[in-house]
């Protein structure tokens, strides 16, 4: 007993239709019951037949009633296409179907007077991956010896933290022929090329959290890969501070000082110094804007970590306080320095922007010594929450901007003295270590990645508009939620195990595109090793155009 | 046999390989086999060769080599035998397919490189990568590989088949007798090993010798010692203690298996309980996608009779409807037919005549074809009454001023629920408007009196009192508060409203005109009449100008008519013409002017537009600068807690808005007298059009319906939000989690429930997705 409204909503004008085939369906119930959406109900339909059976017209009626599964329309909580009643469902009977010419674009905005939000990355692919217009060209053939992936050994280290020049290096000789440092010089940590972050605990669930911690500690300790991961900035659990494993964690600082609180008063319980700080200046997938983290997820232990009450908690999109780099390093890297004695190196990260080459520039300067790194998020990153105009429509691709900054730094002879690290959407074809080796060309000294490790534990959305409801709490997968039912869906050691596996696996892979450029150590800057069959993209990245 | 020299330099020059071999080629189309070799660094000496006779002669080649270049022996066949006096550079044996090949002293790197036949001894080291890439086609014989001392560092790599022996021999202070990285990528095939091992790659696994393994390397090393002309340290290499052996993993073993799983390493090395322990303990509990009891998404709950089913919750005196239906569904016919009088006295005349019906307006089965006959089942009960009688309970007392419907309605139910009460009526009758004013046409005038006179013998035989023709003044308002133990003041609405326009004093006040023809007086009103007003009441103005003799009758407002339906095409049969809007100008002898300059004529102006209550008899402290009473949200005066207003006495509205209120006013006057805290009238939630199933009934015609006794009604009702015990919940339920389950109520009765195990149930929803009534209601764990 439902009426139509032309002007509400209705199932035409869905993203994602629900296809059911009652033939085949059982009405097991199971797609319903796991639909954390709310998207599909039971319901009843009558089926009603005219016919005429006889030698002239025998009219016979018959109606029958069938309960089938039924999409619940609404304007704006709908089924997501995250595909769990396909998954459980037995029979294949139900499955969602992406609506290509849906109009909930126009439906969300005109029904709600709201900006659709969502979680995810950029689903519009206009431009193509640059990435993927890149081969490693120049290989080592009866020229220079290529080096044996599987039998050479390769140092794949990164620098995090502030490296000084050798004619900067404060070293003398003292009488007796030893070799003296006279003053104290910053720290600079070497690292895997490859860190993890940086995603909040309220962003990920406490398992997906905890279980991307485990994951870094196990490549640490049993495989001795020394992987790092940015906490993000939802706080820290006390556990975990005042645990060993403290030293493989970059600690970040965003707009919102969430946590930091707890973090500034178990310092007298540290056991280990992080690994880093990280200055959360911006973020790629939605520059100009502050964290966002929506009342849903806002639970209990959040409230407590984050010393906040339920509610969409915004963090600021700057700094407040902050008015110019000038003042930026002076207050952030200054103060995040001196807060671990200086012990700790202290990096910023930015969204990549057409200004990056002039703040990096800028930092380049570094009269005190304290930029330990420049974070250049692109475009194409991942984030649990924002609005969907600033995924789609703000942002700047990561290539050539990473490249720009690489090269203002080699004019100045300085490559190398405040390590770039580069990120968003790097992994996004699933294979990290490629991207990841042609940045390094580029100028990279090693690159980030978060959304890759979603998906690696069991994400079921991907950047065609699949799922993508990590803000609403509601995350099928049990990775963005802070739901205590949902999030037990989510196995702390097979996620674990799989985050290790594709380090693994992206080990290997290094280590087998290194070799054929013969390089034992990362090839920062070694973009002779590149070629493109796009001349555009030669011509902006300065590599080799092939055909 | 004679021994060919070959000296590779002559007359001081020396031969290029080319020419080295091309000798060695010639020599051996001559039928020579042993060669001695004075060699210069010449490369490739060895293979592949055979003599004239061919490879199987077992006579075979032979070369003794002193000083050769890279690859002595590379390619070798089977039947060549190479004895190298010294040392030789690299590639000793490389892709040797079957020769025996003796270096007396040390081999360079890559020696046996690839060997897949023969025999290669090194009576010294050799150099990196050696043994590599060895092989071992079962089409011949298995190669062997003997080295004295040590080999360089990734040696016996990708190393497929054959045999490798590395002695030790006076390396016994090295770190590593394969140095480092050996044996990287080897898939098979042994390499016995003397001697300190380290730095192997994880392709391979030591081993402990079986006796297969000495046999052959107690054999094996006679021969190699006596090649090598060294058989005097047999004995010191023969001690197997030192010796093992390396083994490539098994296919399947080959990838790295950590010491620790994840899962371990969580349990024994991570933060111990997890580092978020504090909030959610130690749980570590992964669910399945489905699941039952505290897990699930959502969970149902058998809500009957806890949402308000729409002809209930739009009737303003909440007659449930639903309930009396539900009754009859029950065989309990009386007990349904009664059950409409716990709420009002007028079920034959307001209910089946005069209401419009809002129960039937909103009733959920119009969407399958008509609405449940409601005003005929209100008929059915006033034709079936059976009541018995009402005692006081409660020595209590409560005064209501007034007595037309909210009056009584108040009175009845103050009556029911075992108060005394005393009316006091200004007419000669009771009844108010009902009685005054409303056209026979449209009241049975004979089921009024009866109801009229039930309510009377009922209220007397309970021991209330009915006072009429008695009029309230101030003095005798306060002295009914400080008697009684409340008041209702339901006084109704006796002033009409009229217009402040030119010409208003020939303007009839409509009330006062039906109220003259309801008396059976006659009143002149000339062929052509005006009525001022089109809602329900002016409606009854026009069937009463027709019925003293009016030929036309226009009604005219300055709005769509708000009457109903149903009062407008009554009106419209009679011939009676409705306008707007119209706004009139002033009324003449001719008739009505409106403000466009229309003149419409009329022998008679009668104005409908609503009437207001006099209150004046309370005094101006209980009223507003309106002249309204001062109330709170319960109709209580703020003046004075004892006293509560109903009906038209506060707004105008229908008789069942007033049945209503006055049935709240007594409701909230119990609460009151007993110290409870006040309630709204309705405070039910009304169930969601889509939570009740109408696929289930069948579409019928209006003969069909006409056709069905009243009581009959229970198979078109659609039962809202309560449970018609079908069972399609229990049979559809794919866990089989729903039963039945009878019990005895307080009152001996038996009642019915339907309970989900928790413990089988899913959360699936199907028994909500298929519950005709709207009964089960899923409540979900996830919202909040």
């Amino acid at each position: 007993m439902e009426t139509v409204d032309i002007t509400g909503i209705s199932k035409s004008d869905l993203k994602w239709q629900i296809e059911h085939n009652q033939d085949k369906c059982t009405l097991c119930g199971k797609c319903v019951a796991v639909c954390t959406m709310g998207a599909i109900k039971a319901d009843v339909q009558k089926r009603r037949k005219v016919t005429s059976c006889g030698d002239c017209p025998t009219p016979q009626v018959s109606e029958t009633v069938v309960p089938v599964i039924k999409q619940i329309v609404t304007s704006s909580k709908n089924c997501v296409g995250c595909e769990l009643c396909a998954k459980v469902c037995p029979n294949e009977a139900i499955k969602p179907v992406l609506n290509e010419k849906n109009r909930m674009n126009v439906k969300y905005r005109a029904l709600n007077a709201e900006s659709p939000k969502r979680g995810g990355r950029t689903n519009l692919h206009t431009e193509g991956r640059t990435l993927d217009k890149i081969k490693i060209g120049r290989i080592s053939q009866m020229t220079d010896p290529s080096l044996d992936a599987l039998r050479h050994t390769f140092e794949l280290l990164a620098p995090f933290g502030r490296v000084l020049p050798p004619e900067n290096l404060p070293f003398s000789v003292d009488e007796s022929g030893n070799l003296k440092i006279d003053k104290k010089i910053p720290t600079t940590r070497w690292i895997y090329p490859i860190i993890i972050g940086d995603m909040s605990i309220g962003a990920l669930s406490p398992r997906l959290w905890e279980a991307i911690c485990i994951a870094v500690a196990y490549l640490n300790e049993v495989h001795n890969l020394p992987i790092r991961m940015c906490t993000g900035e939802g706080g820290v659990p006390e556990k975990l501070l005042k645990s060993k494993y403290l030293k493989y964690m970059i600690l970040q600082i965003a707009s919102g000082h969430f946590g930091w609180n707890r973090i500034i008063n178990s310092m007298p319980e540290m056991v280990e110094d992080p690994a880093g700080i990280l200055i959360k200046i911006g973020q790629g997938a939605k520059p100009g804007d502050g964290g966002l983290l929506l009342s849903k997820k806002v639970e209990k232990h959040i409230q407590e970590i984050r010393g906040v009450p339920k509610s969409d908690l915004l963090s600021p999109p700057n700094h407040q306080g902050l008015y110019s780099i000038e003042e930026s390093v002076q207050k952030m890297f200054l103060s995040m320095n001196a807060a671990f004695k200086f012990k700790v190196p202290v990096a910023i990260k930015v969204a990549a922007s057409v200004t990056s080459v002039s703040v990096y520039n800028n930092l380049l300067r570094d009269p005190y010594d304290i930029v330990g790194g420049f974070f250049l998020d692109g475009i194409a990153g991942g984030t649990g929450a924002a609005h969907e105009t600033s995924l789609d429509h703000t942002g700047h691709p990561i290539v050539s901007r990473l490249r720009d900054c690489y090269n203002a730094a080699v004019h100045q002879g300085k490559q190398g003295q405040i390590p770039l690290w580069a990120a968003g959407g790097l992994g996004m074809s699933g294979n990290l270590a490629a991207d990841a080796f042609k940045m390094i060309c580029l100028g990279a000294n090693g690159v980030f990645t978060g959304r890759l490790m979603l998906q690696i534990a069991g994400c079921l959305g991907n950047d065609w508009g699949k799922c993508n409801a990590c803000n609403t709490g509601l995350c099928p997968a049990g990775l963005t939620t802070q739901h205590p039912i949902l999030m037990k869906r989510l196995d702390i050691d097979k996620v674990a195990q799989n985050i290790v596996n594709y380090f693994l696996a992206t080990h290997t892979e290094l280590k087998k595109l290194m070799a054929p450029i013969g390089n034992s150590t990362l090839p920062v800057g070694r973009s002779d090793a590149l070629i493109t069959v796009d001349k555009n993209v030669a011509e902006r990245l300065g590599i080799q155009h092939v055909c | 046999m004679n021994v060919t020299i070959i000296d590779s330099l002559q007359d001081g020059k020396r031969l290029s390989t080319r020419e080295l071999l091309d000798i060695i080629y010639e020599k051996i189309n001559l039928g020579f086999n042993e060669f001695k070799i004075l060699a210069s660094g010449q490369h490739d000496i060895g293979g592949p060769l055979w003599s004239k006779n061919g490879a199987k002669d077992n006579a075979g080649l032979v070369f003794h080599v002193t000083n050769p270049g890279q690859r002595v022996g590379s390619m070798g066949m089977s039947g060549t035998k190479i004895v190298v006096h010294g040392s030789a550079p690299a590639d000793v044996g490389w892709l040797n397919s079957g020769a025996e090949i003796v270096v007396l002293g040390d081999g360079g790197d890559t020696t046996a490189h690839c060997c897949a036949g023969g025999k290669i001894y090194i009576g010294g080291r050799v150099g990196t990568r050696s043994g590599a890439l060895m092989k071992h086609d079962p089409k011949f014989e298995e190669p062997e590989f003997w080295v004295l001392k040590n080999t360089g560092s990734f040696s016996f790599e990708f190393m497929g088949g054959g045999k490798a022996v590395v002695c030790g021999y006076g390396c016994e202070d090295l770190k590593s007798v394969l140095s480092n990285r050996s044996c990287c990528g080897m898939v098979g095939g042994v390499v016995y090993v003397r001697g300190n091992v380290e730095g192997l790659t994880a392709d391979v696994d030591i081993y402990p010798l079986d006796d297969a393994d000495k046999d052959f390397l107690i054999k094996g090393l006679k021969t190699f010692l006596k090649e090598i002309e060294k058989p005097e340290i047999y004995d010191e290499l023969i001690d197997f203690n030192r010796w093992r052996k390396i083994l490539a993993k098994p296919y399947d073993k080959k990838k790295f298996v950590p010491e620790l799983s994840i899962s371990e390493f969580r349990q024994q090395k991570w933060v111990k309980g997890g580092i978020f322990s504090e909030f959610f303990g130690s749980d570590n509990e992964v669910i399945d996608l489905i699941n039952t009891g505290e897990n699930r998404l959502r969970i149902p709950s058998w809500d009957n009779n806890l949402k308000t089913p729409p002809c209930e919750f739009d009737c303003p005196v909440s007659i449930p409807t639903q309930k009396r239906i539900a009754l009859l569904r029950e065989g309990k016919i009386q007990e349904a037919l009664n059950l409409i009088y716990r709420y009002s006295p007028f079920p034959g005349s307001v209910c089946g005549q005069v209401c419009p019906n809002l129960c039937m307006q909103t009733c959920s089965r119009k969407s399958v074809d008509e609405a449940i006959k409601v005003a005929e089942l209100g008929v059915k009960s006033f034709e079936n009454i059976d009541l018995g009688e009402f005692k006081p309970t409660k020595n209590k007392t409560v005064a209501i001023i007034g007595a037309g419907v909210t009056g009584l309605s108040a009175a009845w139910n103050l009556m029911r629920l075992g108060y005394n009460v005393e009316i006091f009526e200004k007419d000669t009758e009771i009844g108010g408007k009902l009685r005054q004013v409303i056209p026979a046409e449209r009241l049975n005038q004979d089921i009024l009196n009866i109801e009229l006179e039930i309510l009377k013998s009922s209220i007397t035989t309970a021991g209330g009192k009915i006072n009429t023709s008695y009029n309230i003044d101030k003095e005798e308002f306060e002295r009914i508060q400080d008697d009684y133990d409340a008041v209702v003041v339901a006084v109704g609405a006796q002033n009409p409203f009229v217009l402040p326009v030119e010409g208003k004093e020939r303007i009839i006040k409509g009330l006062d005109f039906l109220k003259e023809i309801n008396k059976g007086n006659k009143f002149g009103v000339g062929n052509n009449v005006v009525v001022i007003g089109a809602g329900n009441a002016a409606m009854d103005v026009v069937l009463g100008a027709y019925k003293v003799g009016a030929k036309n009758v226009t009604a005219i407002d300055i709005q769509k008519p708000a009457a109903f339906e149903k009062e407008i095409e009554a009106a419209k049969s009679l011939g009676a013409k409705i306008m707007y809007p119209c706004f009139t100008e002033k009324v003449t002898p001719e008739g009505v002017y409106l403000n466009n300059g229309t003149l419409l004529k009329a022998d008679s102006v009668i104005i409908a537009i609503g009437d207001r209550a006099d209150l004046s008899f309370t005094g101006d402290e209980f009223l507003n600068e309106r002249k309204q009473p001062l109330l709170n949200q319960f109709n209580q005066s703020l003046k004075a807690d004892n006293v509560f207003f109903a009906g038209d006495s506060i707004r105008q509205g229908l008789f069942c808005d007033g049945i209503g209120q006055g049935r709240s006013a007594a409701l909230n006057i119990d609460r009151f007298l007993e110290g409870k805290p006040l309630q709204p009238y309705k405070n039910g939630k009304k169930i969601k059009p889509d939570e009740v199933k109408d696929a289930y009934y069948r579409t019928m015609k209006k003969s069909e319906i006409c056709a069905l006794d009243t009581l009959d009604e229970t198979q078109r009702c659609l039962s809202c939000a309560g449970c018609r015990d079908c069972k399609m919940c229990l049979t559809s339920c794919p866990r089989g989690a729903i039963e039945r389950v009878e019990f005895q109520n307080a009152d001996g009765s038996t009642a019915f429930a339907y309970i989900s195990d928790e413990k089988k149930c899913i959360g699936c929803g199907i028994c909500a997705g298929v519950c005709p009534c709207g009964i089960w209601t899923m409540k979900s764990r996830l919202e909040g």
